[in-house]
């Protein structure tokens, strides 16, 4: 593994929030071209660790890296330029808009270079399926549509890395293998991604590797299968263990561990 | 699907109706009484300064309160320029002079307020500004150099043969159009969706890249720039004036008044609102200036309980809610 292949790394990580430790010297390493977990308990510091890595917050103390750069004291704004994109918990549209304006906003600003900003915002709309809507206000979309904006206003950016919170929230079992799909395909365009997400079955089946923090602290990495299988992570969170398959079953709904 | 520009279909009306709103309001003063004359003129400043406070509020959400503040330091800095210039420069000369002097020093104003000011979010904002203004109107009030009890004198610069109240029609109606211009420039620019952005939620547009921090303070020093221009026009045309004259809270409250009915954030909104306004407050109610205020306000609650998202607001509403359904039918006959 060279230096080249860390797209992203994060040393003695921590967070706290009037003394309370939110996150407690966390240390992580996404490498290029794959698919990360992040799970663990509500409150366990997974959105921190993401509003860590995007500016939102400060560190108390540690660093994050981005191509061997450190973004730790950086603007979001700036954070955003240099390829990070982040797609929320919660889908916020922007409401007076319509759906190709709100992507078309992604293309305009993100990372730095020449830009084709129609052709940008196209490509975001086909490739999260969303194309047949682009004219409708963002008001008029479904939970599920929703969600698809939210991402393709994150890829117009044109991010290295995507960090996506909770993608498939409030989707049902044949959207959330849609979305995992969608997922798929960016990664083999070369976009690392990281994602919350709380549907284990979901997060097992896309991700190449996973952690998992609970109270704030990483309590394991590795595969799927291996995490599946840690008893502290059983202990703190899955309560029984996930039967790891190749992929989500459509037919079973979508069950929280 | 409309992918090459989304807005340009709806900037053709908007084209369409200022080229014939701009054609009559030139041949007016020819036809209509001096008193529709003032009341234009009144309507054209009103204009400017909705327009201008849209650019900041309407733009980026960033409600002020308090820009009469501008048109204040624009008047003061204009009236005292003025006296100062003498009189071997030409009317014109003075005018213009002024009219930079003042757009300038509202600029560079609200340059140095933006930095801090524009880290409070929603109303914390709109009452700073509040503040600000009634303190700028005290100082000028009680600084003897500014001259903002004694009042100031603006030199006659009105031609010959001329009727005051006509050329400043005139002036007013150029200022509305610039800024209206300017507006639409920057409403449909990178800079304007960026601003659009903001105003939908400042959070997410950091995350899209949006320059957040160095467009608020563009929008704002633009806004007050065009604000503190319009400032030194209204003083040369009030031709004596004081503090009070000019940091006048019923502004900064037209402001956002003409723009809430009319639409906030659209270009036509400010002008309809100014329009309706100006035509109630000063023609169908002028002679009973007791009972104006009080309809004023009756009408103001009328109008957002009826069309919260402001006139233009809810017919774009109705029309996109028409537009949906059809859409089913459309794909029945694919």
């Amino acid at each position: 593994m060279s230096e080249n292949d860390i797209i992203l790394s994060g040393k003695d990580v921590t967070k706290r929030f009037s003394g309370l430790a939110a996150l407690s010297e966390i240390e992580f390493e996404i490498l290029r071209g794959r698919i990360y977990g992040l799970i663990g308990p509500n409150g366990a510091g997974k959105s921190t660790l993401f509003n860590l890595i995007t500016g939102y917050l400060p560190l108390n103390q540690g660093e994050i890296r981005f191509n061997g750069q450190r973004i730790d004291r950086m603007a979001t704004t700036r954070i955003n330029r240099l390829g990070i994109a982040r797609s929320f918990q919660i889908a916020k549209p922007f409401h007076e808009l319509t759906v190709y304006e709100n992507v078309r906003i992604g293309a305009l600003f993100g990372s730095d270079g020449p830009r084709d900003t129609n052709e940008i915002t196209t490509d975001a709309l086909a490739l999260t399926d969303i194309e047949a809507m682009a004219d409708l206000p963002a008001t008029a979309l479904t939970v599920g549509n929703l969600r698809k904006l939210e991402l393709a206003r994150a890829i117009a950016t044109r991010p290295q890395l995507l960090l996506a919170d909770e993608p498939c929230a409030g989707l049902n079992a044949t959207e959330t293998e849609e979305m995992l799909n969608i997922l798929r395909t960016l990664r083999d365009r070369g976009i690392t991604i990281w994602l919350v997400e709380h549907d284990m079955r979901a997060v097992m089946s896309v991700s190449d590797r996973i952690f998992v923090i609970d109270a704030g602290v990483k309590i394991a990495e590795g595969l799927p299968k291996e995490v599946a299988n840690d008893p502290s992570v059983i202990a703190a969170y899955l309560g029984a263990p996930v039967k790891v398959t190749g992929r989500a079953d459509p037919g079973s709904g979508t069950p929280e561990a | 699907m409309n992918t090459e520009a989304p807005n340009r279909n709806s900037m053709l009306p908007f084209i369409w109706i200022s080229a014939v709103g701009l054609l009559i309001f030139l041949i007016a003063p020819l036809v209509v009484s001096m008193f529709m004359v003032r009341v234009l003129q009144l309507f054209f400043l009103s204009v400017g300064l909705a327009v201008s406070w849209s650019i900041l509020g309407g733009f980026s959400g960033y409600w002020s309160f308090g820009h009469t503040l501008f048109i204040g330091v624009g008047a003061f800095v204009g009236g005292n320029l003025a006296s100062a210039l003498g009189s071997d420069w030409s009317p014109l000369g003075i005018l213009f002079t002024c009219m930079t002097a003042g757009g300038v020093a509202s600029a560079l104003l609200a340059l140095i307020l933006a930095y801090p000011l524009l880290r409070l979010r929603g109303i914390y904002f709109a009452i700073a500004m509040l503040g600000l203004a009634e303190l700028m109107s005290e100082l000028a009030s009680n600084i003897d150099v500014v001259g903002g009890a004694m009042g100031l004198m603006t030199p006659d610069i009105v031609p010959e043969k001329l009727n005051p109240a006509v050329f400043y029609y005139y002036l007013f109606l150029v200022m509305g159009v610039i800024i209206l211009l300017i507006a639409a420039r920057i409403k449909y620019s990178r800079f304007g969706y960026g601003l659009t952005s903001i105003r939908e939620d400042e959070d997410t547009a950091k995350m899209l890249g949006v320059p957040t921090e160095r467009y608020k303070i563009t929008a704002m020093v633009i806004s007050c720039g065009l604000v503190g221009i319009l400032g030194v026009l209204y003083g040369f045309s009030l031709g004596y004036f004081t503090a009070p004259s000019v940091f006048r809270v019923d502004f900064s409250l037209n402001m956002i008044l003409h723009n809430l009915i009319g639409g906030i954030g659209t270009l036509m909104g400010p002008i309809i609102g100014a329009g309706i306004m100006i035509f109630l407050t000063q023609v169908v109610l002028g002679n009973l200036l007791n009972l104006h205020v009080m309809i004023t306000g009756l009408l103001v609650i009328i109008i957002v309980l009826l069309a919260p998202a402001g006139i233009l607001g809810t017919v774009k509403k109705r029309i996109q809610t028409r537009r949906l359904e059809k859409k089913p039918k459309v794909f029945d006959d694919e």
